[in-house]
């Protein structure tokens, strides 16, 4: 470990850093691959499966409501229902209700209050003269290890420029190559970690802020979309043959228990930051808590690549208050470069983000980190960013200057002090190209599915996919929900899953999902019992 | 709890921050957001938070009164750090008055879009330039520029003022004429995207994948280890 002034003497070295075995160093250094970091999960049709500890507990665990909790509740109608109010469930909602269902949005937090409107860097689609949809489809697999579903990335690839042009249409800015025109003029574009051109479409570094506010101001203005935030989903609802039917809501504002019945239901809660697995900071928003997974699994959805969750490398080790925060991979897109201590590079900056991670907490665990007031980290060096391209902090990495400004330096100045933190989900609930879950009547979208990315995300393939997977879980939902209004709807799967838990040896007094992390001073169980005990 | 945000804060040694929040007097480790210190006081947390530090979301607004002030002013709490003797309160999110509604997709021609912006805002003319959606902005914007420009016809001008804004809405709840200046904003912006955005390089590739020139082979060598 070497003192933060000492760091910032040493004379930083630009020549490039020693090739590495990449494969050791995922091994040996990357938090999935931890002594202890994983367990296999014990029940459920996913039995079997590597998965980080933390998560199994929750997908292991019995459910916070049970029959008498819902008896007599009000019951609100709906042709579709939409779970989370981030990008993939605005965008699935939007596609819905303009195919002419009846869609209610239910979201935890308010609507927009999400990983989506905290997304930096931009978005992928290949677009380029140079580029080509087999080359994004061959950089999505290769950066994921091969592992992802061929079929799924393939569909989001193709539908990569279209939803770009959907994205537009919505009402969102993009930014074009400097002087270029706004008809006919060529679109910016950054090489993202990973990738083999430049594919990442961006607007300035906050890209998911303009997305955002583009889609929340279109749901709240179709026609057919009723949104209800603040009332997290607490558990699904089924009919007698397994089918999702709707489900169960706690409106926080009168704490009362609410029921929602529909003819389908898309999930699109998000990832699962908040989880701070193996001890990480995360770049997440407060709502990240893994609960639709917990929810879909308990009726049958399959899992896949749960136990691979995506560090991300540069989140701020200090100051302490912002620990976490991320700063996006646009920094080093640009040519930002990293050094640990003793003003060495240590790692390709642009290779795939788990081989960046892991090489900077080699630098940590072996003695090479920089210190400040005790926070440990590598120095992404910014003033040699802005040396090489005067005014580039002022202008292109806003967000960046930001962030600097609120720590309480300038970053043409200094350096950051920066440590791989929590950052997305790379697998999921398993879905098809339509996004249909193995639950019939039951559909996913976003950060929530898996399948797309395998066992690492290329920077800006999420944006995409939850654009592309939006689109197709909403008009896929609209077409299941054309039939009857289901009947006998309640929480007949529960009895099956309690017997489970049972046969494996699990407690029944353990309770998921956990909506809200530990440290919001929550007691939802005792929020509910209370309820019922009124 | 360890993993809580900002929980290194505590073990500085330094003296802790007195603030009062919402009516709780409470004690702020040294360093610490107004977010940071509710939960580090264990007081419960559902709303008026999302992204808890980015300052993006625009969730936690707050208004802040500092020591030896006699105004209060709003901020979001994620991005503002406890002071010694701040009084704070937490600002809810009130449903919008009315829905300035429009149909983007119906705006066909680009010659009357102008003319929307009258007829979907039209308390914008109304504007007191009483300043007082400037001050309640905490991203600086200057939104009552932003309202003449737009009564003026100036679109793509007016709507670039409003390139960072959050949505946090503080400007719709302090402006006396109801002029809904950040969902104004956002109509410019989402029209003149909408309308005149056409890159040329997007075009030309989705006629490739509509031909067929742009096909994906599945098993090609370039998908397997
Ligand atoms: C800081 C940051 C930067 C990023 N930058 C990029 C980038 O540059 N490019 C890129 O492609 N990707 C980026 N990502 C990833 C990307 O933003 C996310 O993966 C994506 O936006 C997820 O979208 P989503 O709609 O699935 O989830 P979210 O946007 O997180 O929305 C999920 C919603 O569901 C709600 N919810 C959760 N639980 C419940 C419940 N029980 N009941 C009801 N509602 C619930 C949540 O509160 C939230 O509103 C970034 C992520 C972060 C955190
Ligand atoms: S909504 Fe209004 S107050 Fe809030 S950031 Fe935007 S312009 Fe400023
Ligand atoms: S608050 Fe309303 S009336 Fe006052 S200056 Fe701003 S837009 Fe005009």
């Amino acid at each position: 470990m070497i003192a933060w002034d000492q760091a910032l003497a040493a004379p930083r070295d630009p020549a490039p850093p020693l090739p590495s075995d990449r494969d050791a160093l995922l091994r040996g250094f990357h938090p999935d691959h931890a002594p202890g970091a994983m367990e296999r999960l014990r029940v459920g049709v996913s039995a079997g499966q590597p998965c980080p500890a933390a998560l199994a507990d929750l997908l292991q665990s019995n459910a916070l409501v049970e029959d008498v909790d819902i008896a007599g509740r009000a019951m609100r109608e709906a042709e579709v229902l939409v779970l989370g109010g981030g990008g993939a469930g605005c965008i699935a909602a939007l596609t819905a209700a303009r195919d002419g269902a009846r869609v209610l949005l239910v979201t935890k937090l308010r609507m927009g209050d999400g990983n989506t409107v905290m997304a930096e860097g931009g978005i992928q689609a290949a677009v380029g003269a140079e580029d080509s949809l087999q080359r994004h489809y061959e950089d999505t697999l290769r950066a994921g290890h091969f592992r992802a579903d061929k079929a799924l990335v393939a569909a989001m690839v193709r539908d990569g420029p279209a939803s770009i042009r959907w994205l537009i249409q919505q009402g969102m800015g993009f930014d074009l190559e400097e002087g270029e025109d706004r008809i006919g003029g060529h679109l910016l574009r950054k090489k993202p970690g990973g990738a083999t051109a430049a594919r990442l479409l961006s607007f300035r570094d906050y890209t998911g802020l303009e997305l955002m506010r583009v889609i929340r101001e279109a749901v709240l203005l179709t026609p057919g979309i009723t949104v209800l935030e603040r009332h997290p989903v607490v558990e699904l609802l089924t009919d007698p043959h397994g089918r999702c039917a709707g489900a169960v809501l706690l409106e926080l504002g009168r704490r009362e228990i609410v029921l929602a019945r529909a003819g389908a239901v898309v999930l699109a809660t998000g990832g699962a930051g908040r989880l701070h697995l193996n001890g990480f900071p995360t770049s997440n928003h407060y709502g990240a808590t893994a609960d639709g997974l917990v929810l879909a699994y308990r009726l049958g959805a399959g899992l896949r690549e749960v136990e691979s969750f995506q560090y991300h490398p540069t989140g701020i080790a200090w100051p302490p208050h912002l620990a976490g925060t991320l700063i996006s991979e646009a920094a080093r897109a640009a040519g930002g470069l990293l050094f640990n201590g003793l003003g060495q590079r240590f790692v390709d900056e642009l290779a795939p983000r788990d081989v960046v991670a892991a090489a900077i907490l080699r630098e940590i665990a072996e003695g090479r980190a920089a210190a400040r007031e005790g926070c440990e980290g590598v120095l992404l060096d910014t003033p040699g960013l802005e040396a090489a391209n005067p005014g580039i902090l002022a202008k292109r990495l806003v967000t960046l200057s930001h962030l600097a400004h609120r720590a309480g330096f300038d970053p043409a100045r200094e350096p950051f002090l920066i440590r791989p933190t929590l950052h997305y989900q790379n697998g999921g609930i398993a879905i098809d190209a339509e996004g249909r879950t193995a639950v019939p009547g039951l559909f996913c979208a976003g950060e929530a599915s898996g399948g797309l990315h395998g066992l690492n995300r290329l920077m800006g393939n999420a944006l995409l996919e939850l654009v592309a997977f939006g689109r197709r879980a909403g008009a896929a939902a609209v077409e299941a929900a054309r039939g009857d209004r289901p009947r006998g709807v309640g929480l007949t799967h529960l009895a099956a899953w309690e017997r489970g838990l049972v046969a494996a040896g699990l407690p029944l007094d353990r309770r998921a999902p956990m909506v809200f992390p530990p440290y919001g001073n929550v007691d939802l169980a005792a929020m509910l019992r209370q309820r019922v005990a009124a | 709890m360890s993993l809580a945000p900002g929980a290194g804060l505590a073990d500085s040694g330094a003296m802790p921050i007195p603030i009062i929040i919402d009516g709780h007097a409470i004690e702020a480790p040294p360093g610490a957001s107004l977010i940071q210190a509710w939960i580090s006081a264990g007081l419960p947390l559902t709303e008026n938070v999302g992204c808890m530090g980015q300052g993006v979301c625009g969730a936690c607004r707050v208004l802040v009164r500092r020591e030896g002030e006699r105004i209060a002013t709003a901020a979001l709490a994620c991005e503002t750090r406890a002071e010694a003797g701040m009084q704070v309160a937490f600002i809810d999110h009130f449903p919008a008055r009315r829905p300035h509604a429009y149909d983007l997709a119906a705006m066909g021609d680009s010659w009357t879009a102008l003319g929307q912006v009258d007829a979907v805002f039209p308390e914008a003319k109304h504007c007191r330039h009483c300043g007082g959606c400037d001050a309640a902005c905490p991203k600086g914007i200057e939104v009552q520029k932003a309202v003449t420009l737009a009564v003026e016809g100036r679109a793509l001008a007016a709507g670039a003022l409003f390139d960072h804004c959050v949505m946090c809405n503080l400007c719709v709840a302090a402006c006396p004429e109801h002029i809904a200046p950040a969902h104004l904003g956002q109509f410019l912006r989402r029209m003149a995207n909408s309308l005149t955005l056409r890159p040329g390089d997007l075009i030309e590739r989705i006629r490739q994948i509509e031909d067929g020139s742009q096909a994906i082979d599945l098993d090609s060598p370039g998908a397997a280890p």
